[in-house]
């Protein structure tokens, strides 16, 4: 066991993202679930860093902790002010309902049978001895394979990107105003 | 030097297992999307490591990291787009209670 910085780097930026990954799930309010899952992909970034991937750090921090961290702020604030207004009896009762196995004991399961069989195959395996980054610069080798390799999925990802953002203005703003019934 | 494959695919093994807790136990759809989220970053330390561990010269296993990041964006702001107008119909957004296509 050498003391090698990048793996000290790596475990501790590791630990704290599992930690505040816990405290995504873990935490009773919403709000500090999300920023939770912000610092959480924060540490991310820093291990992404460490492995060698600026070019994904960079777009972690943007895309992730810039972004979806905010909208997910964003839809609480939002929702939870609806949610508020219309708070009932039938939430309540609905809320405390026995669901044991089904809430608590299927997820469990599913959790430890999931890491489990992974842990198997990852120590079963014979790995190559260590992940090394390349020596040239990443992102201009990220940039070339975009645009030669991966053209077409790029382009895809436009599109798709386009979509998304055409459907979710469509979704949230044509709303004029009808009560569902239930 | 450098870090053992072990090590990223250990932590992406254990984000996900958090993030599949969280999306299956919680009722709060955005707590869903959050445990939705965790998972898929999972996914991309595991696609990084092999990656780099396979073809590190490439960059194959970075540029489907970012195909992920991309679709996941897309996929939270319409994820949200549909839990907002469910907060503004039904006043809820527990998912418990979204059962009108239910049997």
């Amino acid at each position: 066991m050498t003391f090698d910085p990048t793996r000290l780097a790596f475990i501790a930026l590791s630990a704290m993202a599992v930690v505040s990954a816990f405290r995504v799930v873990t935490a009773k309010k919403l709000m500090h679930a999300a920023l939770w899952l912000g610092l959480t992909f924060l540490m991310l970034a820093g291990v992404f860093l460490v492995m060698g991937a600026e070019f994904l750090a960079a777009a972690q921090v943007l895309v992730y902790v810039g972004a979806v961290t905010t909208i997910i702020l964003f839809g609480i604030m939002l929702s939870e002010a609806a949610e508020l207004r219309g708070r009932t009896e039938a939430a309540a009762a609905a809320a405390e309902s026995p669901a044991f196995f089904r809430r608590v004991v299927l997820p469990v399961v599913a959790v430890v049978a999931f890491v489990g069989i992974m842990a198997l195959v990852y120590t079963r395996t014979a790995w190559p001895v260590t992940v090394s980054p390349a020596e040239e610069d990443m992102t201009r080798i990220i940039g070339r394979a975009l645009f030669t390799d991966f053209v077409v999925p790029f382009e895809l990802a436009a599109v798709l990107l386009l979509v998304a953002l055409v459907g979710a203005i469509v979704v949230s703003v044509r709303d004029d105003g009808r009560k569902e019934q239930g | 030097m450098g870090i053992p494959l072990t090590y990223p695919l250990t932590l992406a093994a254990v984000l996900f297992g958090i993030g599949l807790y969280g999306a299956l136990t919680q009722r709060n759809a955005i707590r869903i999307l959050m445990g939705v989220e965790l998972m898929l970053n999972a996914v991309n330390i595991n696609l990084l490591a092999f990656g780099n561990a396979v073809d590190g010269a490439a960059a194959t296993g970075q540029v489907f990291a970012l195909f992920v990041m991309t679709v996941s964006a897309a996929e939270v702001a319409l994820a949200l787009a549909i839990i907002l107008l469910l907060a503004k119909r039904r006043k809820h957004i527990d998912i418990e209670r979204v059962n009108l296509l239910r049997w």
